[in-house]
């Protein structure tokens, strides 16, 4: 390497680095944070824990005064059941729409795109009123037939891509070999399916997890709030209990990092896989 | 639409194709006709009617459209937030976009050690939830903390620090920055992703050329990945004009100080659910999500007539 | 076992047609091979025979049972794929008993079919393993193996070889060829390929833009190709053309004469004074002092030397090229003049519309 590439190179990295620690340097310092004193917090917020300085009070007072642990199971169940059925029922429309021609499949795959550029939450005053008349206001069901509505025309969209990526005489050499058209789909095309599930999951998955308008809407008691809402609610009536927030904050954040960090490899590779175009 | 794949279908009889087609399609199009777009049209519908005190609906045509547009009671609040929500889109499409585009371009170099790392650090925040990271930009931001004060003054700016979030000539800006804070990643890993799909073989002739890694990218890998490039800024315009958790979280409801940072999302939640200052009117609501809807679609149509339209796409 | 008979069978997509009244009888047992130039439809009737695409108009008949409107699994066909379509997530035995689970192929016959077909192949070993663990000769086999276990009364192949390199290509082709002896079924192959084109089939079809230019052994349409299409399509490179006029004739003898050869005689008695004619000579028989009506004069301008023999490229008067393959080790070289002869057989003659034109020389 010569001295003007090193040079280069050099600099590439310093803005990188720079920038990397622009984007994890607010979360560290929230986390850091939360596992002071409230005198530590203040007096030097940029040092991390020490022996002297350690506490867990925020945590023990948030365990204490929010259903942390119920929100976490409502978010865990709506995300998991949304996102199952996000992939499920988008996995065998995608099929549908990409394997099967008829008439007016054309007209439906554009019915469907109107579902990915108009976002869902502008039908909240009807969803509302559908909820309370259905009786399922303040339920997870609610909100689980509301994400997986404004998840499926996207995944439709990402698994279409999929779908046609898969050779067609793979699917050609099944209906030779006498295999039923439903389990042509669940037993050869379903399971080479699977890269897909992490660009799904970017796409549709992680707006679920994260949403508060629907839960704001749609929830109304402790025990059927998410993370996101609950924490929200937390912090807005414990605003000046600095060791609670930042242990609230901390709470919310903490789960997604650890999972995020270990599925990054594939929800990134699901990112740039090029089926969004 | 794709191409159709199979002509078996063509050979199979009506209605066992009927009976697939609903066993496919049925569960997807019951659950998105009836919770997705059967509520959009209702909530239309919902927009040309008021209710009187008793409860009761009356239409009323676009009444509720002449009001928010001209009565100065609703035109005030909704034309402040609309220019709002313009500034938060131009401000997204100034900063997000230009960064996206150079963070891309930089990991896309050849060689780059660290890749991998660099890639999963700074999409982590696009992960997070809109209201974890508003509260936690809001207590940095904070002058009781002193964190943000802190750091300017240790690269001796301290004088530039002031309360952004809560002067109302900083607060929409400042708020708009965090959210480009968070969504960086996702033109980042677009355009990234665009770039990796430029064949190397082209790149390497360009360096026979003898062109360098920026002239490179300036003259040919940016051009390259302008469809990627305008996608972003459609997903970025529609995203910005639903926008609504990062105020409502870091702002509450009433996207203070003095409506200074209220958007149309946070608008419709107020007119909608009420606040403080006012009841909850479900029909205006309506109709407030109703203009919400024909501002994006105007904005999706300009984008495909003017701009879809005349992008070319290039195969490699 | 069965055989194959096809009747005026036609595909259009939208208005393009794509085949054109295709009429073809396949012998119970008979290995046929379509050859053709890309995109004249070859695999489009593959597809049709195997019931993957719908006929526009016609009929197909195995076994002497009409299937236009049999499923593919109920038409007693099996069909081995240029990619192989191997199912990726399925390991080889599982690939090659899937589709026998659908077809009603009772466990303990599955599993004996499998041992068989695994032995016949050689593939005993890679039983458990999955197609990405498998080089591409051994993914050929467990596609071939597949369709062997579902035993088909006829095989369908659309340029199994054309992924594997030159080597593997020669030795699965003599597999191939193994194969058909040992199961004796009917198979349609097709092939971009004229070697495996000569050596495998009993009789090969010629196809050109939707349509069946010759259908006949192989060496009947090397050495009388029907018209001028199979002509050149036929023998590599490709057969030299002469443009010709018929300038005399007398007793049943013509004379033939135009640019770049010598005139001669022809012992046809359809051909009329002024007929345009078209004279072709492979040029594997172009050779140096042999004797024969046929001689044309040219200079060397090029010359490929392959080993065993070389091809002169030469410049004739009316100063178009021709190819001659020159044998042994002695090659021309470039600037000679040369002149080459052909004997009476060699000589091919087609008539204004393409056709062959019947000649005594032939006899
Ligand atoms: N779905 C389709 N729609 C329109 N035209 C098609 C379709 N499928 C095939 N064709 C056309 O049919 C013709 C025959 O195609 P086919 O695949 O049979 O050719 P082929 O002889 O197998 O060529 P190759 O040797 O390249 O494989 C081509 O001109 C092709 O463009
Ligand atoms: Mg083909």
């Amino acid at each position: 390497m010569s001295g003007k590439q090193r040079a280069r190179s050099f600099s590439v990295h310093l803005i990188l680095i720079a920038y990397s620690l622009l984007a994890v340097g607010p979360i560290l310092l929230v986390v850091m944070n939360s596992f002071k004193m409230r005198s530590a917090i203040f007096g030097a917020p940029l040092a991390p824990p020490d022996a002297t300085t350690f506490s867990l009070i925020g945590y023990q007072k948030v365990f204490r005064t929010a259903h942390i642990l119920t929100y976490y199971s409502n978010s865990l169940i709506v995300t998991l059941v949304s996102m199952a059925l996000v992939l499920l029922f988008g996995a065998m429309a995608a099929w549908a729409l990409t394997e099967y021609r008829f008439r007016g499949s054309t007209a439906l795959a554009l019915f469907l795109s109107i579902g990915i550029m108009v976002p869902i939450r502008l039908g909240s005053v009807a969803i509302l009123n559908m909820m309370r008349s259905a009786g399922l206001n303040d339920t997870l069901t609610a909100l689980i037939l509301v994400y997986v509505a404004q998840g499926l025309p996207m995944s439709i969209f990402i698994l279409s891509e999929f779908i046609q990526q898969i050779p067609k005489d793979l699917r050609d050499a099944a209906r030779c070999d006498g295999v039923p058209e439903i389990r042509i789909f669940f037993e050869v095309v379903a399971p080479l399916l699977r890269p897909a599930i992490a660009t799904v999951a970017v796409f549709t998955i992680v707006p679920i997890w994260n949403d508060l308008w629907f839960p704001l809407i749609l929830t109304s008691s402790d025990t059927t709030h998410t993370v996101t809402l609950g924490v929200q609610q937390f912090l807005g009536q414990y605003i000046t209990d600095w060791n609670s927030v930042l242990a609230a904050l901390s709470m919310a954040i903490l789960p997604v990092v650890v999972i995020y960090v270990i599925l990054s490899r594939q929800l990134i590779a699901g990112l740039t896989s090029g089926a969004v175009k | 639409m794709p191409e159709p794949v199979s002509n078996i279908i063509s050979q199979m009889p009506r209605l066992r194709l009927a009976a697939l087609l609903l066993f496919f399609l049925g569960p997807a199009l019951a659950v998105y006709s009836l919770f997705s777009i059967y509520p959009l049209v209702a909530t239309m519908a919902l927009s040309t009617y008021t209710s009187d005190p008793s409860g009761a609906r009356h239409f009323i045509g676009i009444a509720n459209f002449q009001a928010l547009l001209g009565d100065a009671l609703w035109s005030k609040p909704f034309w402040n937030a609309f220019r709002n929500n313009l500034i938060f889109f131009a401000v997204h499409m100034c900063v997000q976009n230009p960064i996206g585009i150079a963070l891309a371009g930089l990991l896309s170099l050849p060689g780059l050690r660290l890749k991998g790392f660099y890639r999963t650090v700074m999409f982590l925040p696009t992960m997070l939830s809109v209201v974890i990271v508003g509260f936690s930009w809001n207590l940095i931001l904070s002058p009781l903390w002193g964190v943000a004060a802190g750091a300017l003054k240790t690269v001796c700016l301290g004088s530039l620090f002031a309360p952004w979030l809560g002067l109302e000539s900083s607060a929409l800006v400042t708020l708009s920055l965090i959210s480009v804070w968070q969504f960086v990643g996702i033109p980042m890993m677009l355009i990234y992703a665009a770039l990796l799909n430029i064949p190397d073989e082209l790149i390497d002739a360009a360096r026979v050329d003898g062109l360098g890694h920026f002239r490179i990218f300036l003259h040919i890998k940016l051009p390259l990945v302008l469809p990627t490039i305008s996608l972003v800024s459609i997903l970025t315009f529609v995203a910005n004009f639903n926008a609504f958790d990062l105020i409502y979280s870091v702002k509450g409801a009433l996207a203070g100080p003095n409506f200074a940072t209220d958007i149309l999302g946070t608008f419709f939640y107020r007119t909608f659910f009420g606040n403080q200052l006012q009841l909850g009117n479900p029909t205006m609501g309506a109709a407030v999500a109703t203009i919400m809807f024909f501002i994006i679609l105007v904005g999706l149509c300009l984008y495909l007539v003017l701009v879809q339209r005349r992008i070319r796409r290039y195969a490699f | 076992m069965a055989n194959l008979r096809i009747e005026h069978l036609n595909k259009r997509y939208g208005a393009t047609k794509v085949l054109n009244d295709i009429n073809l009888n396949i012998e119970d047992g008979e290995f046929v091979v379509l050859v053709g130039p890309s995109g004249c439809g070859k695999s489009t009737l593959l597809r049709m025979i195997a019931g993957l695409d719908g006929a526009s108009g016609g009929d197909i008949h195995i076994a002497g049972k009409l299937v236009n409107a049999l499923a593919p699994a109920e038409r007693g066909i099996a069909m081995v794929f240029q990619s192989y379509a191997l199912y990726p997530h399925m390991n080889v035995r599982k690939n090659m008993t899937f589709g026998l689970k659908f077809t009603g192929v009772p466990p303990t016959e599955r599993e004996r079919r499998v041992a068989e077909a695994a032995r016949m192949l050689r593939l005993e070993e890679l039983l458990d393993r999955y197609p990405r663990d498998l080089s591409g000769g051994q993914r050929q086999r467990v596609a071939i193996g597949r369709a062997i276990v579902r035993e088909p009364a006829v095989f369908l192949f659309d340029e199994p070889l054309s992924n594997l390199d030159a080597a593997l290509r020669v030795s699965t082709r003599v597999e191939i060829a193994n194969l058909h002896r040992m199961l004796k079924s009917t198979i349609v192959y097709v092939t971009h390929d004229q070697v495996e084109a000569m050596t495998l089939a009993d009789r090969i079809v010629v196809m050109n833009r939707g349509c069946i230019e010759q259908v006949g052994r192989p060496l009947d349409l090397y050495y009388a190709p029907a018209n001028l299409f199979v002509a050149g399509f036929i023998g590599s490179p490709a057969m030299n053309f002469f443009e010709a006029k018929v300038e005399r004739v007398e007793s049943g003898c013509a004379r033939v004469a135009g640019a770049g050869f010598r005139s001669f005689e022809l012992s046809a008695p359809s051909l009329e004074v002024g007929d345009l004619l078209t004279v072709g000579v492979r040029p594997e028989h172009l050779g140096r002092g042999a004797d024969g009506p046929f001689a044309v004069e040219g200079v060397v301008e090029l010359v490929e030397r392959l080993g065993e023999s070389s091809f002169a490229y030469l410049r004739r008067a009316d100063n178009r090229l021709f190819v001659a393959e020159v044998r042994g080790r002695q090659t021309p070289t470039p600037g000679e003049r040369a002149t080459l002869v052909a004997g009476a057989r060699d000589v091919h003659v087609f008539d204004a519309s393409g056709l062959r034109v019947s000649t005594q020389n032939e006899a």
